[in-house]
């Protein structure tokens, strides 16, 4: 009990440690402040947004006006409030995808590096290949096996996303077995899931937090560029989607600029957002960063 | 040096058979009958069906599948298509879309590259001033767009406003050429929307990579070194750090090879390129999966074989590396 209420404490300190030195960073903040504004959206789209995502509200393709401020799309939805709402897609698909990147390449990277061996080599080769292999045109074979959906769009990414994770973590954990503290723990007679859990996950954390957030770039992208290419969920539309509807309308060709630039937009400064913040993570958390 | 290019070329062979494996059962995961994704469909005579069902032994155990697709790939057979109505794979893919493609991107990922190095350098120099701060953000922004928002950004601009560049294709459709100039100066007109927008979403990529990669130059003793023998700084900069800083540069470029097949294929798809990413893009709609299993197959050979090249390259210009 007592040497789990230490570790509270000891992970609180340094939390607050990290806190202070994160919120020197100019670039951290603002990126800080994008992203919470985005998650304030989505989560009062009902309240912000004027109209129903799929509520036919007026007629179709018209231009901004008080009602409309960015127009209605092909059969007179308002698009300010299908933007509104795709910010709930966008977020939720790049977070629960990147998250699921991480999960798969960290347990790849964990089980690889502590086993070592022919495990080890195997694995190696896979990632060799998933990294080598062009990721978008490899999403969208397995999105056209698969089928459209919102589901199999974060499988995909996951699928495809998971190796940047996987390469890291194993090269940190294999550093870290062979220091004294794990062959401590061993000595004592922990099993290997218990070292693993509790003594290498504790101390991979961090760069995978770091690197974490470049995932939800890339699965923010990768989500934006598979919806635009037609495999989203028309029942519930993120700022791909409507990208995908404003090239379907013939948006550029006939300067619909209103259908367009907004969700582009948002989707920009949401990337942006997450990579300030992975970039002042990293100088953070990144030892070698420091020195300069 | 001799063993390392060996035990690199075995790795490559290694990674190319895992995606020939994976690239053989990726195809036969889909629900339902395992046959209908090489032949059952619609589009393909029964005649055509029967000869295909005999030439991937569709009626036999998986293992012989196997063999069989072995087989047909070491003699360059990928099948036939089915929105081109049995036009083998072969010759759909190694024409003149295959051509288009590589221009494209050829052009476009030498263009980012020089701009890239060049302006990283410079930046990574002037750190922290308003040049450097400005290319930075710039960076970061082009960085954070999708590809094909800034394409459809590009056409909106500078082909309805403007009108400076054509909407779509790679050439005037209808256009009869009287010689090979004209046709050159029409094809290369049709090119500057989808060049202007793959440079610009890559050269970002390569400016922080090149400025990140100088800035860690910087830090070496050699630097000092060199400073201390007081050699101007126009030497400095580009005789040692950025000759060290290419270093990673070299990696990367094998990489981008990998990435630009993506930023192609959405460029392609929002331009109608007549190319390979525009090819993808359209097999996926069409459910088009020989073709799709062809570019998976040609497209794993062409980003092996770079990455080979780069690790020979490195092997070559760091001689600090002996594995």
């Amino acid at each position: 009990m007592e040497v789990k209420e230490d570790r509270f404490w000891l992970y609180r300190r340094k939390l607050g440690d990290f806190w202070r030195l994160y919120r020197r960073s100019r670039l951290g903040v603002i990126g800080l402040i994008i992203v919470l504004s985005f998650v304030i959206v989505a989560v009062a789209a009902p309240w912000i947004a004027p109209f129903e995502p799929f509520y036919f509200a007026g007629d179709p393709l018209m231009k901004p006006s008080s009602t409309f401020p960015f127009g209605t799309d092909q059969v007179g939805r308002d698009i300010f409030s299908r933007v509104i709402y795709g910010t709930r897609v966008s977020l939720l698909v790049g977070l629960i995808a990147s998250a699921m990147t991480i999960g798969l390449g960290s347990a790849i990277g964990l089980v690889s590096g502590y086993l070592g061996g022919w495990v080890d080599n195997g694995l190696m080769r896979i990632t060799d290949l998933f990294i080598i292999l062009p990721a978008l045109p490899l999403m969208l074979i397995m999105a056209s096996i698969l089928g459209k959906g919102i589901m199999n769009i974060i499988i995909v990414i996951t699928v495809v996303g998971w190796t940047a994770t996987a390469r890291m973590v194993r090269s940190q954990t294999m550093s870290l077995k062979e220091r004294p503290f794990i062959e401590a723990s061993r000595a004592i007679g922990s099993t290997d899931l218990h070292t693993i859990v509790r003594h290498i996950v504790p101390n991979v954390f961090p760069l995978v937090f770091a690197n974490g957030m470049i995932a939800v770039v890339d699965a923010i992208l990768s989500e934006a560029g598979l919806s635009f290419l037609g495999f989203g969920d028309p029942s519930s539309p993120s700022w791909g989607m409507v990208l995908h509807y404003a090239d379907a309308a013939g948006s550029t060709v006939n300067g619909y600029w209103w259908y367009i630039v907004p969700p582009g937009i948002c989707i920009m400064l949401l990337v942006m957002g997450f990579a300030f913040i992975s970039y002042s993570t990293d100088q953070i958390l990144n030892p070698r960063l420091r020195r300069r | 040096m001799r063993d390392y290019l060996i035990k690199r070329a075995v790795s490559a062979l290694v990674t190319l058979g895992l995606a020939i494996v994976l690239n053989f059962f990726l195809f036969r995961i889909m629900p339902g009958d395992p046959t209908r994704t090489v032949t059952g469909d619609f589009r393909i005579t029964p005649e055509v069906r029967r000869a295909l069902v005999h030439q991937f032994g569709l009626d036999q155990p998986l293992w012989v599948q196997f063999v069989l697709y072995l087989q047909n790939l070491a003699t360059g057979n990928l099948g036939v298509s089915f929105q081109y109505r049995g036009t083998p794979v072969v010759a759909i893919i190694f024409g003149k879309r295959l051509l288009n493609t590589f221009v494209l991107m050829g052009s476009s990922i030498s263009v980012a590259l020089i701009i890239g190095i060049t302006i990283g350098t410079i930046v990574a120099w002037k750190r922290e001033s308003k040049f450097d701060v400005s290319v930075v953000v710039f960076s970061l922004m082009t960085y954070s767009m999708p590809v094909f928002w800034l394409g459809m950004m590009i056409i909106l601009i500078f082909g309805y406003y403007l009108a400076a560049i054509p909407i779509a294709g790679t050439i005037t459709v209808g256009l009869t050429y009287s010689n090979w100039f004209q046709y050159a100066a029409d094809y290369l007109y049709h090119m500057i929307g989808p060049f202007v927008t793959l440079t610009l979403s890559f050269v970002g990529f390569y400016l922080i990579i090149m400025r990140d990669s100088i800035l860690d130059v910087f830090t070496e003793d050699y630097m000092l070194t060199a400073k201390a023998k007081g050699l101007s700084d126009r030497k400095i900069l580009f005789r040692h750090a950025m000759r060290n800083a290419l270093l990673p540069m070299v990696s990367l470029i094998a990489v981008e090879v990998t990435y630009l097949f993506g930023g192609a294929t959405m460029t392609e798809t929002v331009f109608s390129w007549y190319g390979i990413g525009r090819l993808i893009y359209e097999a996926v709609v069409m459910a088009d999966y020989p073709i799709l299993q062809g570019i998976f197959f040609v497209m794993s050979i062409l980003v092996i074989a770079a990455n080979f090249c780069a690790d020979v390259a490195y092997a070559f210009l760091d001689p600090r590396i002996r594995y």
